[in-house]
This record gives C-alpha cells, structure tokens and sequence, in this order.
C-alpha cells in the first residue's frame, strides 16, 4: 500500500475533484467516497486531504464554504467551473493514456519479426 | 472533543501548530471519525486511535499544510525571479545615479530584510507561522519595487531601453506579489 499510496499521491488532485463531481462534500466526506469507490485500495489519511484541497482552492479548482455541524465548524467544498474543466481535460488525458499502456501490454499485439 | 485524552491531545497540537480554520477544519474531521468509530460500538480508546490513524500522524499533517502552503509557494516564486529583477535593474547602472549614501545603504538593508523573511518562508519545514511572513516580505518588496521605479523615473539620467525593461520586470513583480498575496492565510 505504500508504493501504490506514492503513485496515487501523483494523480490526488484529479482523484479529489473527481469525488466532488456529484455535488459538495467535506473533507472527511472526500476521504471516504475515495476509500469507497476503491473498495478501500485508496485509504489516505484525512491530513493528506486538507491540505491538497486547500491547494485546489487556492489554485480556483473548488470552492469552499463554512457551515457548522454537530456544534463545530465544517468546510464543504465544491467544484468550480474551472474546476470541472481541469477534471474533463485530466479524465480525458488519462483514458488516452491508460488505452495506449493497455495496447502496449497486450502481449498478442506485438508484430512477429524475422 | 473531550473525553479522551489522545484525541484532546491530538487537537490541541493542531491548535498549537497551525491557524485556526486550518485546525478547525482537520478537528472537524478527526472527531467525525471518532464518532463514527464509536458508532460502530468500538471502546473510545480503540475509536480514538482508530480516527488518528486515519487522520494521519501529526507531524505529517502539519507538514503537508506546510509544504502546500500559499506563503511557502510564494516565497519560493519571489526569489526565484529576484535575481532577473536584480540583474535588470543592474545593467541600468543604477549605482551611478545621484543618491545620499546613507538612501543606497537604507535601500540595501531593507531588500535584505525582504529576501531574508522570504527566505526563511520558502524553507520553512516545521512551523507554518513562518511561511506567513510573506505576507510581511511580500508587501515590502513591493514598496521597494515602487521606491525604485520612482527613484529612477527622478533621477535617472536618460531613458534607456535596460531601464525600460527594469520597470516592466519591477511592474511584473509588484502584480505578481499583489495577486497572491491575498492567498496566503
């Protein structure tokens, strides 16, 4: 999980704004609809997620908001039609991606030479 | 979030470390966790350590707002253009203009000021309070930036193309500062 953990970290900003496609969620919230929507392969520490969404913010990626909740302050963030841009472009980059490193693995597709 | 003595412990470290909205928001979801772990009818020890596990050491936490933090990213930016801003303004001879000793000296010790609070924000690894004096750096060097556009434009002896090119990096600079700056919390 460590390695796979590293070689998530380089793909965390798509991953986050892919989580709040469907609507706002707090960061404990992104957290778990990451861990869930990877059957619990991706469990990242909520300390990693507050700062990257912070820097998504600061970036105008997502927005967010404060409200209170159960007595104590809680910020939901959500996409930003900047936002939604980055995370079309990056889906589209890595389905392009992923389609050429799967044509490449494919072991029948490789033409015999002699 | 009383009643447990390593989640109190956890949170008063947050507060201890890091400003408040960024301590608020981390709490928020570590006692999300805790109660979520209780829910599930584990003991509050087990639910606790449970919930810091899942929020991650405290150290690393406060070291990822760190790393990520706009004022540690913005020092970095400011120093690496510094030295194209310096060596514009150097190859306009600034040092031949008519200026009091005593105003070369007072402009030197200020842009050291500036550079050294820059400095000690970008390399900033353990306190986020530092990473914030870009926000005193920033506004400094845009002072400085000001004073040595006027300066020129008063006393410069003719108008050059390298002076031209000065103004337009210092004018590039002072933008570049006042648009992050409102970024860094």
């Amino acid at each position: 999980m460590k390695a796979e953990a590293q070689v998530l970290k380089g793909h965390l900003d798509m991953l986050l704004l892919a989580t709040l496609e469907n609507g706002p969620r707090h960061g404990y919230a992104v957290r778990e609809a990451l861990r869930e929507a990877s059957r619990s392969r991706f469990d990242l520490p909520t300390g990693t997620i507050y700062p990257a969404l912070r820097r998504l913010e600061t970036a105008g990626l997502v927005k967010g908001r404060w409200s209170t909740a159960g007595g104590r302050r809680r910020r939901t963030y959500e996409l930003t039609a900047a936002g939604r841009r980055r995370l079309a472009g990056d889906r589209a980059a890595w389905r392009d991606f992923t389609s050429v490193v799967s044509a490449i693995l494919e072991p029948a597709s490789w033409p015999a030479t002699s | 979030m009383a009643g447990n003595v390593l989640i109190s412990s956890y949170l008063s470290g947050l507060r201890r470390r890091l400003p408040a909205s960024l301590a608020d928001e981390v709490s928020d979801g570590l006692i999300e966790a805790y109660q979520q772990h209780l829910a599930s009818g584990q003991s509050a020890d087990v639910a606790a350590r449970a919930a810091v596990t899942e929020t991650g050491d405290l150290a690393h936490v406060v070291g990822e707002f760190i790393r990520q933090a706009p004022g540690r990213s913005t020092a970095r930016t400011l120093l690496a253009i510094g030295p194209v801003v310096g060596g514009c303004w150097i190859a306009t001879h600034a040092w031949s203009w008519p200026m009091p000793a005593a105003v070369r000296l007072g402009f030197g010790a200020a842009l050291l000021f500036m550079i050294s609070g820059l400095a000690v924000a970008a390399t900033s690894r353990r306190s986020y309070r530092r990473t914030r004096l870009t926000a005193v750096a920033g506004p400094g060097l845009v002072i400085l930036d000001a004073t040595v556009i006027t300066t020129a434009l008063l006393v410069a002896p003719v108008l050059s193309w390298p002076l031209v090119i000065a103004v337009a990096a210092s004018l590039t600079r002072m933008a570049l500062t006042l648009t992050a700056l409102p970024r860094i919390s």
